[in-house]
């Protein structure tokens, strides 16, 4: 029987919140699928376009950036402008045609263990039937 | 009506006050399609001046080499450069404004209205031709365009060889300038996105097959980003020529130097070096389509900058170029933009 | 030169080997070129896991370290004062974090191993490519400055002043006091409440080091942790203190008359006014938005009767600039709009107040000397509602936090009602009680047992005027069955909000707040009297509901937090900042629009960092379309290796 398909995850989060909120769901013992590996960020509004697109050239499945609720943000603004930007990358992306489940953003606060928990399960499931991302994944 | 030979009676006088450090405008060429750009610097050679639906190019690419070759004189002539601008183009001026590139001062814009036509599209034309090589055309009341080929003499109507930017435009004259020439009306095609809907309306699947269509053909001549008004950097990112690199960077960071597009002409390579170039024009290009007109493999580049442009214009209610005071796009934020995709 | 990092994975007893095959994570990363040494250990964070690490580095000439451990919020700090301990820079140590973001999380050993090594290698690349860091050092102004004077503020004041530091003091209004010296009698002690806070407000206005300025607003803040400058408006109160013998003639002449604030709008006051008799500076303030005029002069009662010629119409607003070090913010609170809580006839019906106007009615300075009277016809009301979470406790339609102070107010409100009028009755709806406090519950036991008060767990569902009467329709969910009640009065414990004007205060300063506009302190555990913002503290009801004792305490908290900035020569700054590549920069401006500290501007053309405002947030390097700005060890350039590590085979 062949494996099951492992979706590799690569998920950008702010250091003040989704980072500290997912050290919470570890601190409370939630448990997630293993798929995801965190790369720590300052903020949100740090995560350049060219971030997302090389994690998905260089093989990843989905790719997610999480950074501080409206109004919440350590450097009071950065994920305003993250927002911003990262709505245009949705766009574009889902335009020419790569599944649009592949990219997520989502708001996660340092008291929200719980919640990125349950991002990650939700994108692990939705991520399973599309198969691996080949689309914009540099050949070897 | 725009008339020429008030137009030339202006460059005329400004060249013989020495307003202007020299003129950029259109001249015609050996295509009798395309006008070519000229630079005109003495006041006798103002008759080379013409303005027709030929005039498609955008000319404020070249203040972007003029600053560059201003940079490097000893003594540069700080007088301003005249630079004849459609609606387009001056939407151009005002993104360089904005950005702070040139300054008001730098420039004389002398602004063309395109009043109820537009310019040409030569595929267009090449395709009514069907191969015959046009060796005259002369243009009827501006509403049809007579071209004469070695065996015949066929007339057609503007409509239907504009160019599509032509036909969508909504302010077809300059909206910054110093002189004009022609009227101010706003245009309002009803469907300013029309072009779009058809790849809109593809399945996930169906999009992506024809992107991955379009763009396996890329060879990466960056003939789009030559030609491009925006495209000024001094090292693109995706190229990277090590401008960068500075007395404290390492042998190894060196040989290092991050490449986020490899320089390959393969799909994954060629998709990143669009999206990036799209984002990376997302409220800043002002759809002269000069990028999908040079294109030597026919990509439909202006699909991928016009799709952002109408994401800009209904997420964030933005518009590139209509004002050089305004914030740019990605450094600026309201606190009602939409955020309906985060989780 | 190549790199020689060493790897260092902990086991944390079990936390970490349990789930994760430690010795694997070790070896494999061991196979990487830049490692030259790597090993596992049961507890790194102990006394010899420290020394071994100590004696790694310098056996094996490591010139940079990962430890594999927990998250980084925990013992950064210890490994690299460990890393510094061996002789090498602190910037070159960085965790990775294998315990909450993976050990802790997975149960597959061998699917978390994997994970383990991508995250563990993903830090090696990144400490590759790590920069040797000095800290940014700056000087300190030896000044604070707190703003708001009331309880919060005072005690703030008075702890730095006291530790011999200067200190300015801003309040807006006339005199500083605050809500606490509206109040009668406090809980749950019952002490009078002026009687506990004028000694204090007296201590503020004699102390040597304390400058205090109030009918004064901060404009303006500029500047960086130990160098701020604040601009500050002083209002004109057009009466000199120093001459006002506080006679009261210009009262007595002046025609106008308003509501008194300090009353609640309870009673009035004329256009020239002292607050409260104990204000503090006792003096007279003209209230110029109130007073007929003065250019031209179309009164000038006031200044005719006054002998000492205390009144000069001359004065104008003034800026004062001050420079100080640190800040200690207790903006305060008001309670909740009266128009939005219009569905309990607050703001229509004269005999429905809210629990501070009750809090006058009760003070013996108050406008009825202590009686319990109706406002609408100055009887003994004989049947009194109150209600509590009014606006509290209501995500629907209001605020979803808790007051955390009505319970307790409530029950001393209806405790001392009791008091004034023994033959009363005292009717208190609630959603729950929360009396969690030193001596709370033991206050509310009292009440409820010494002094009768009924209490109804239930919602009061319509209020109404009824032949003089309030009619209260509610439940008591506990009986199960509908109550009405023909008050004389009904007393409200309307939620505490931010000060009005708070937000927009929050905003000039740059401070975040949060979901309901409270000041967002640093971290809500281990730093709750810290902002964001470094040099600026919080204390008061402005971070979040809170009561005296818990007032004072962190009051107390953020001065000792702001000294010790003030008792330092020099602040260290995190090197972590910005840096522009010259060459690449087209002087678009973009950074400086995004940067939310103003630490960028443009000089010749070129973005330039101002590092000591420089917070490491990395928005113009991805907002600059040229790649021309990073920030220092979480560059671009080390977040794509990251990638590809994090992306594995």
């Amino acid at each position: 029987m062949a494996e099951e398909f492992e979706p590799k995850i690569i998920a950008f989060l702010c250091k003040w919140c989704s980072s500290a909120g997912s050290d919470l769901a570890g601190v409370s013992r939630m448990k997630y699928p293993p798929n995801v590996v965190p790369i720590t960020v300052m903020c949100s509004g740090s995560v350049s376009p060219l971030y997302i697109f090389n994690a998905f050239q260089k093989g990843a499945d989905g790719v997610l950036v999480s950074g501080c609720h409206p109004g919440d943000c350590h450097y009071i603004q950065g994920n305003f402008y993250a927002r911003r930007r990262i709505a245009l990358v949705k766009e574009l992306i889902e335009y020419i045609g790569l599944e649009p489940q592949r990219f997520k953003m989502s708001w996660v606060s340092a008291a929200e263990g719980k919640k990125y928990t349950q991002i990650i399960q939700e994108f692990v499931q939705e991520l399973k039937p599309l198969g691996p991302q080949k689309k914009l994944r540099r050949e070897k | 009506m725009v008339n020429l030979e008030e137009i030339k009676k202006e460059a005329k006088k400004i060249l013989e006050e020495g307003k202007v450090k020299y003129i950029i405008g259109y001249a015609k060429s050996s295509n009798a399609l395309m006008a070519a750009p000229t630079f005109v610097k003495k006041p006798e050679d103002i008759d080379k001046l013409i303005w027709d639906p030929t005039c498609f190019q955008n000319l404020v690419k070249f203040l972007i080499d003029e600053k560059r070759k201003k940079a490097r004189e000893k003594e540069p002539d700080t007088r301003p450069i005249g630079i004849f601008v459609k609606g387009c183009d001056s939407r151009a001026i005002n993104v360089l404004l904005q950005e702070k590139f040139i300054t008001r001062e730098d420039v004389y814009i002398m602004g063309l209205s395109c009043e109820d036509v537009g310019v040409l599209d030569k595929k267009k034309i090449f395709k009514k031709l069907k191969g015959e090589k046009p060796e005259k055309i002369e243009f009827d009341q501006r509403k049809n365009i007579v071209i004469s080929t070695k065996e015949k003499t066929i007339k057609i109507p503007l409509k239907e060889i504009l160019a599509e930017r032509c036909l969508e435009c909504t302010s077809s004259f300059p909206v910054i300038s110093d002189v004009f020439w022609g009227d101010r009306n706003n245009r309002s095609p009803k469907e300013p996105f029309k072009c779009l809907e058809q790849i809109e309306s593809l399945s996930q699947e169906e999009k992506w097959d024809f992107w991955q269509q379009q763009l396996s053909k890329c060879i990466r001549c960056y003939a789009c980003r030559s030609v491009c008004p925006m495209c000024y950097c001094d090292e693109c990112v995706v190229d990277s020529i090590n401008l960068a690199i500075t007395a404290d960077t390492t042998a190894e960071e060196k040989a290092q130097k991050i490449k986020w597009i490899e320089k390959s002409p393969e799909s994954s390579e060629n998709f990143g070096y669009h999206l990036v170039r799209a984002m990376h024009l997302a409220g800043r290009c002002i759809d002269c389509s000069e990028c999908e007109r040079v294109c030597p493999v026919d990509i439909p580049i202006r699909f991928l900058n016009k799709k952002l442009e109408k994401v800009t214009k209904e997420l964030f209610d933005y518009k590139a170029g209509l004002d050089p005071e305004q914030p740019s796009l990605v450094s600026s934020f309201k606190d009602e933009d939409p955020e309906d995709f985060i989780r | 030169m190549k790199k020689r990092t060493g790897v260092f994975v902990c086991h944390c007893g079990i936390n970490i080997a349990g789930t994760v095959d430690v010795k694997n994570v070790a070896e494999e990363l061991m196979k990487h070129s830049n490692v030259a040494h790597s090993e596992d250990y049961v507890y790194m964070c102990s006394d010899p896991g420290q020394k071994l690490i100590e004696n790694s580095i310098k056996e094996h000439s490591l010139d940079s370290v990962v430890i594999a451990c927990c998250s980084p919020n925990l013992h950064e700090t210890t490994f690299r004062n460990c890393a510094k301990a061996a002789g090498i820079n602190e910037f070159q140590c960085e965790i990775a974090n294998i315990r909450e973001q993976c050990s802790w999380v997975h149960k597959d050993k061998l699917k978390a191993t994997e994970k383990a090594k991508k995250i563990t290698h993903s830090t090696v690349e990144r400490v590759v490519k790590n920069k040797s860091l000095e800290p940014i050092s700056i000087p300190v102004t030896r000044r604070g400055l707190v703003i708001g004077g009331g309880i919060a503020g005072i005690q703030a004041a008075l702890d730095m002043a006291n530790s011999g530091y200067e200190v300015v003091l801003v309040e807006k209004s006339p005199s500083i006091g605050g809500h606490m010296i509206q109040l009668s009698e406090t809980f749950p002690t019952l002490d009078c409440s002026q009687c506990i806070l004028t000694p204090k407000m007296v201590e503020v206005s004699k102390h040597p080091k304390i400058k205090l300025l109030t009918y004064s607003e901060v404009q303006e803040i500029t500047g960086y942790v130990g160098n701020f400058k604040a601009k500050i408006l002083k209002k004109p109160t057009y009466v000199d203190p120093t001459k006002c013998t506080l006679c009261d003639e210009c009262i007595d002449v002046c025609p106008i008359v308003v509501p008194n604030e300090f009353d609640l709008g309870l009673t009035g006051r004329k256009a020239i006014y002292i607050p409260f008799p104990q204000a503090i500076p006792a003096t007279f303030t003209l209230d110029i938005a109130n007073c007929p005029g003065l250019l031209p002069i179309a009164c000038g009662k006031c200044m005719d009767v006054c002998e000492p010629e205390a009144i000069n119409y001359d004065m104008k607003p003034e800026i004062i600039e001050e420079e100080i070090g640190s800040i200690v913010l207790a903006t305060g609170y008001d309670l909740y709009d009266k128009e939005n809580m219009k569905e309990y006839g607050y703001g229509k019906y004269a005999d429905v107040l809210d629990g501070l106007q009750f809090e006058r009615l009760l003070s013996a300075s108050g406008p009825t000397m202590g009686e319990v009277l109706r406002p609408s016809d100055h009887k003994v009301p004989k049947e009194v509602v109150f209600i509590q979470c009014v606006g509290s406790r209501d995500p629907e339609l209001h605020c979803a936090y808790c007051s955390k102070i009505c319970c307790m107010y409530t029950a001393k409100h209806a405790m001392l009602y009791k008091h004034h009028v023994p033959d009363g009755q005292a009717y208190i709806f609630y959603i729950d009680i929360r009396s969690g406090g030193k001596d709370y519950e033991e206050f509310v036991q009292r009440a409820k047992e010494e002094d009768g008060l009924v209490y109804l767990r239930g919602k009061v569902s319509k209020i109404f005027e009824e032949n003089g009467k309030i009619t209260v329709w509610g439940a008591d969910t506990l009986a199960g069955k509908d109550i009405e009640i023909n008050a004389d009065m009904v007393v409200l414990a309307t939620a505490m909000r931010p000060a009005k004007g708070a937000e927009e205060f929050a905003k000039k300063l740059k401070i975040s707040l949060d979901k309901d506009g409270f000041l967002s302190e640093a971290h809500p555990k281990l730093k709750p009297v810290e902002s964001v913002t470094s040099g600026l503290f919080f204390a008061g009801a402005a971070q979040a509901p809170k009561d005296i004792p818990e007032a004072v305490a962190q009051a107390s908290g953020a001065a000792s937090k702001a000294i010790i900035i003030l008792s330092q020569d020099q602040l260290f700054h995190s090197p972590m900042v910005a840096k522009v590549s010259l060459n690449l920069c087209t002087g678009c401006g973009m950074c400086v629009d995004v940067c939310p500290y103003d630490s960028l501007s443009l000089k010749d053309n070129k973005a330039e960092v101002n590092e000591v405002l420089c917070e490491g947030c990395g928005t113009c390097s991805a907002t600059c379309l040229r790649a021309a700005i990073e920030v220092k060890n979480i560059t671009p350039v080390q977040i794509y290796e990251m990638i590809d590590a994090s992306v594995g085979g």
